[in-house]
């Protein structure tokens, strides 16, 4: 199976509405049980551990798709992906920041955080470009 | 939990890579797959958004747009009925009826929807507090 179609068999087993249970050798780390257990009984976080585990399981998943779809839609369409700059400004509006009506203020924060961390996401230029107002206030 | 909603023109702008606002569409759908990395979110469409945007999900073509975990918020029989008050009461159009009554009908207070004509949401919306941005 190419990446694509790994992508389409794994949404293919998220959709399925099968209500059949397995019993799995996957080894969970005792701690994480324990908490998971106490999540349940005090915090009322899911009906039990072993759903609040496949509510967890299923959410990774989907977001794990939903990257390599994005991924793979890059490399086929290099022009589609958006900038730094451009992601900022959509999770601005997004949050209802007032940086949403500055995409200059965003673009700057972009270019220079750009430079220092390589890998900053849509969130640090939202806080850098913050802080850059806090200190100029 | 935040919930994002697609109207007809996001749904051709993400379908079509070559669409002028293909790109803004996408950024929004990183926004959110960023956000889902440290808060509980969901896309999801109306299936009459599907129908005016031509989103037949068993078409080959839409193999791509599949992939993105954008599911479907059907027109059910309670939906209907408040899409029908909807419709009578702001003479919007049945997609945006629809979208509206899904709106109204969820229990976030974290509603972000990504419309190219963002009058007919807010009539669509009515008192639901939704982040309505204009694609």
């Amino acid at each position: 199976m190419n990446d694509l179609e790994i992508l389409d068999q794994i949404n293919k087993l998220l959709d399925d509405d099968d209500p059949a249970t397995v019993n799995t050798s996957m080894r969970l780390p005792r701690n994480l049980r324990d908490a998971a257990t106490l999540a349940v009984d005090h915090l009322g976080t899911a009906a039990s551990a072993t759903m609040l585990t496949a509510e967890a399981l299923r959410y990774s998943l989907e977001t794990a798709v939903m990257e390599a779809t994005l991924q793979a839609h890059y490399q086929q369409h290099p022009h589609a992906r958006p900038t730094l700059a451009e992601t900022a400004l959509a999770m601005a509006e997004q949050d209802g920041s007032p940086l949403a009506t500055q995409p200059a203020k965003i673009n700057q924060a972009a270019q220079e955080i750009a430079v220092r961390f390589p890998h900053a996401d849509a969130e640090a230029v939202l806080i850098w470009a913050e802080a850059r107002e806090t200190m100029s206030a | 939990m935040r919930v994002l909603l697609f109207d007809n023109e996001a749904v051709q702008a993400l379908i079509n890579p070559h669409h002028r606002k293909h790109r803004r569409v996408l950024a929004h759908l990183e926004s959110h797959r960023q956000r889902r990395a440290k808060a509980p979110s969901r896309a999801i469409v109306p299936t009459t958004v599907r129908v005016e945007a031509g989103w037949n999900r068993t078409r080959p073509g839409s193999a791509a747009i599949n992939r993105l975990r954008i599911t479907d918020a059907e027109l059910d029989s309670k939906t209907t009925d408040t899409a029908t008050e909807i419709r009578a009461e702001t003479g919007i159009s049945v997609v945006d009826a629809h979208l509206g009554a899904t709106a109204r009908s969820l229990t976030t207070n974290d509603l972000i929807i990504l419309t190219s004509d963002p009058h007919d949401m807010t009539q669509a919306t009515g008192n639901k507090p939704a982040t309505i941005i204009t694609i």
